[in-house]
């Protein structure tokens, strides 16, 4: 049970919610082991002891891996929050600037407009992928035939090299591709929706949301072949329909679910980069200019790394205080 | 309670992708140095990082065999080993390895790429004194920084103006190509109606502006940055005139309008297709197999105040933190000299930046003419940070070819945020 719950496996809530009275997995496996001849107290002691060498097996397997972590990417992070505070280009002296380059930042135009884009494109993305993922995993939650096919099929976007992917999806875009024809057939403009500043972020959402929904679908999947059927069956019986049996008695059940996939979403929508980088460059008119992107411009293209790290620390702040009001908003009841 | 945890997760996630940046976190120097060579035989080991300029690996790989077997002959204690990465990131593989101080002692660089690294060079001059005699004038030029030669230049190409004598033939103006920009606008409207582009024009942001703004900007006889590059010129005159030549070429939609704001692969482009006539953007080798090379005729630059076009230089520079600099530099001057410089050149297609080395292709009479053009180009001005200048400008003229913005507008704009970079 808990190690199929993907959402209690993530948020904690799965090995609470599945054992009674709150015995621990390491209790209860020492609980059926040999106990002492008379008494509680020597089984008691025999099971701390047990789970104390348990845990102690646990740290030993867990630490080379948490090592790895301190010196390949905790150390790195604390570094470039340390080299905000300097102006460092490569083959250059760094030299202490204090806050000159927040301050920088704070009167760069270009900044600004990156985060303009980077939240319009994240507004336009989370949700529509929440709700994407949502209704496929209810498509192919029951098992007919073919279900298996679906959703792999469904998943497979996921695991599609997303440049890949982005170099098609340019052509689909294109003047004379594929969507332009289908905006013809409605009486829409066929101009490229890439190279028009309203549409570009739109577009770019369309492709991230492909490239994103199957995860979501797969983790709330997991999540509904949880939840038991009862539940559902008597409100059938009771003349609810399929939506308010969604409604009332699915979705409450899938909100921690849903606060994990929109946590992960929303960083990884603030993170964009790869489909920019690859679609649009940025453009037109800096119209697709993402945080990310201008990261990337001012560590790898400039070589500033010092103003880099500085929009690097702005990034982890603001998705510092989107992930708490997310967790205000959806996680609240939890 | 799970939640802090969930927030723990975001952080370190967050904070994580701020890694790759700090990894490029080092020491290293200022300032520059023109060493001069030892009388005696040089020794120790040298590094040397390039790129596939010969596409095929192998062939690669033995010239520098061969060129490495010849110079330990000579210099039978030196160690001398050539690495060839992607071209791609190329940029972040050398400043993380000079960061980390791993980097290559000697590296092969074009212009665009050496006021970035500049501070992290020595000057070559001392070292190729033997190659420099009949060294292109516009070669030197193109590698020298404050008047010291920062890279010892290996060989050179250049982005003359192509046509399509299919495309001429089809609207019934054969061999009539265009040698000015009011030559190229008069026939505009006549591919237009034909079904075909008079040129392209790749002007998405992230696309180099050496090869699509610039040259437009050099032959109206302005420049990137003032005399002493401490502020921009592009907003003179001469750029709005040459924005808005390239304007009225989209407005009139007389060029691919995708071009102007995605890069498409170049297979899907109508420049791909043939329904173009001419390009400075593409050279022959680009073109010709989709264009035929008997269609494939390579002309003068365009001339509005002056016919000159895009040109860049490969060369080799010395790092200055190089472990045996004596060495690599000798290695470095071994491998520029103009023999070697015309086998490699011949090789990868290109050409000697030695007006002693010439006629590679014998009778190609595309490469006989595309060599003809080389003292016509530039690679324009070396300025440390012409690289955001360019970010900066790349937008403002795509606005301006969107019809977001006037020329006017445009270039005022981009001189307004890029000149604090230059102060």
């Amino acid at each position: 049970m808990t190690a199929t719950t993907p959402s209690g496996d993530v948020l904690g809530t799965g090995v609470q919610g599945s054992l009674p009275d709150g015995a621990t997995p390491v209790a209860r496996s020492a609980s059926g082991g040999p106990s002492g001849p008379s008494g509680s107290k020597a089984p008691s002691t025999f099971r701390r002891t047990m789970a104390r060498r348990e845990a102690r097996i646990g740290l030993l397997f867990a630490l080379p891996a948490f090592l790895l972590f301190l010196a390949f990417r905790f150390g790195p992070a604390i570094a470039g929050v340390g080299l905000s505070f300097f102006d460092y280009t490569i083959g250059d002296t760094a030299t202490w600037t204090g806050l000159d380059n927040f301050e920088r930042m704070v009167n760069d135009p270009i900044f600004w407009s990156a985060m303009r884009v980077t939240l319009i494109l994240s507004v336009l993305i989370v949700p529509l992928s929440l709700a994407i993922s949502t209704f496929m995993a209810l498509l192919v939650r029951r098992s007919f035939r073919g279900s298996g096919f679906y959703r792999s099929v469904f998943f497979l976007p996921v695991v599609t090299s997303l440049v890949l992917a982005a170099t098609v999806f340019t052509w689909v875009f294109s003047t004379g591709g594929p969507w332009s024809q289908l905006m013809g057939l409605i009486g829409l403009s066929t101009d490229s929706w890439l190279g028009s500043t309203t549409l570009v972020l739109p577009a770019l959402a369309l492709v991230s949301i492909w490239s994103r929904f199957g995860y979501g679908m797969l983790i709330l999947l997991a999540r509904m072949q949880d939840l038991p059927r009862e539940l559902e069956e008597a409100a059938a019986l009771d003349g609810a329909n399929a939506w308010h049996r969604f409604w009332h008695i699915i979705m409450p059940q899938l909100k921690p679910t849903l606060f994990f996939l929109a946590v992960i979403e929303t960083t990884a929508s603030f993170q964009i980069f790869d489909l920019v980088y690859t679609m649009t460059g940025g453009g037109p008119a800096r119209a697709s200019y993402s945080l990310v992107y201008q990261i990337y411009d001012q560590g790898f293209k400039y070589f500033d790394l010092g103003y880099a790290s500085t929009l690097g620390v702005a990034l982890f702040i603001i998705t510092i205080v989107v992930a708490l009001v997310q967790r205000r908003l959806i996680g609240r009841d939890k | 309670m799970t939640m802090p945890k969930k927030h723990v997760v975001t952080a370190i996630a967050a904070i994580a992708s701020l890694g790759a940046l700090t990894a490029c976190s080092g020491g290293g120097t200022t300032g520059s140095s023109t060493p001069v060579p030892s009388d005696g035989a040089a020794s120790g080991s040298v590094t040397m990082w390039t790129y596939p300029v010969i596409a095929d690996e192998a062939a690669h790989k033995k010239f520098w065999d061969e060129q490495i077997a010849e110079f330990t002959a000579e210099n039978p204690d030196v160690d001398v080993k050539v690495e060839i990465y992607p071209w791609a990131g190329r940029d972040e593989t050398l400043a993380t390895g000079i960061a980390g101080g791993k980097g290559p002692d000697v590296v092969y660089l074009i212009p665009d790429q050496l006021p970035k690294y500049a501070k992290s060079l020595a000057a070559v001059d001392n070292y190729i004194t033997d190659n420099t005699g009949d060294l292109r004038e516009n070669a030197a030029k193109s590698v020298s920084i404050d008047g010291a030669m920062m890279g010892a230049p290996l060989i050179m190409n250049s982005k003359p103006l192509v046509c399509n004598a299919a495309a001429f033939d089809a609207i019934g103006e054969s061999g009539n190509y265009p040698a000015t920009w009011d030559d190229l606008m008069t026939l505009a409207p006549k591919f237009k109606d034909a079904g075909y582009d008079v040129t392209n024009y790749w002007g998405a942001v992230d696309a180099t502006l050496n090869e699509s703004f610039y040259p437009l900007l050099w032959q109206a006889g302005g420049s990137v940055f003032s005399e002493d590059g401490t502020e921009v010129a592009f907003d003179s005159p001469e750029g709005i005139e040459a924005l808005q030549f390239v304007t009225d070429l989209a407005e009139g939609g007389f060029v691919e309008k995708d071009l102007l704001t995605t890069i498409p692969a170049f297979e899907q482009t109508r420049t791909a297709q043939g329904k173009i006539a001419c390009t400075w953007q593409q050279g022959p080798g680009d073109v010709a197999s989709f264009w035929g090379e008997e269609n494939t005729v390579v002309l003068p630059s365009l001339k509005e105040a002056e016919s000159i076009g895009y040109g860049t230089v490969g060369s080799l520079a010395l790092m200055k933190k190089a472990e045996n600099l004596d060495a690599a530099g000798k290695w470095l001057a071994f491998a520029t000299r103009p023999e070697a410089s015309a086998e490699y050149a011949k090789a990868a297609g290109w050409f000697t930046p030695y007006t002693s080395q010439t006629g590679l292709y014998g009778d190609d009479a595309t490469m006989a003419a595309l060599e003809a053009t080389l003292d016509a180009t530039t690679s324009g001005d070396l300025n440390e940070k012409s690289r955001e200048v360019m970010g900066i400008l790349a937008p403002e003229i795509q606005a301006a070819l969107i019809g977001q913005k006037t020329p006017e507008q445009a270039m005022k704009d981009a001189a307004a945020a890029a000149n604090p970079l230059l102060g």
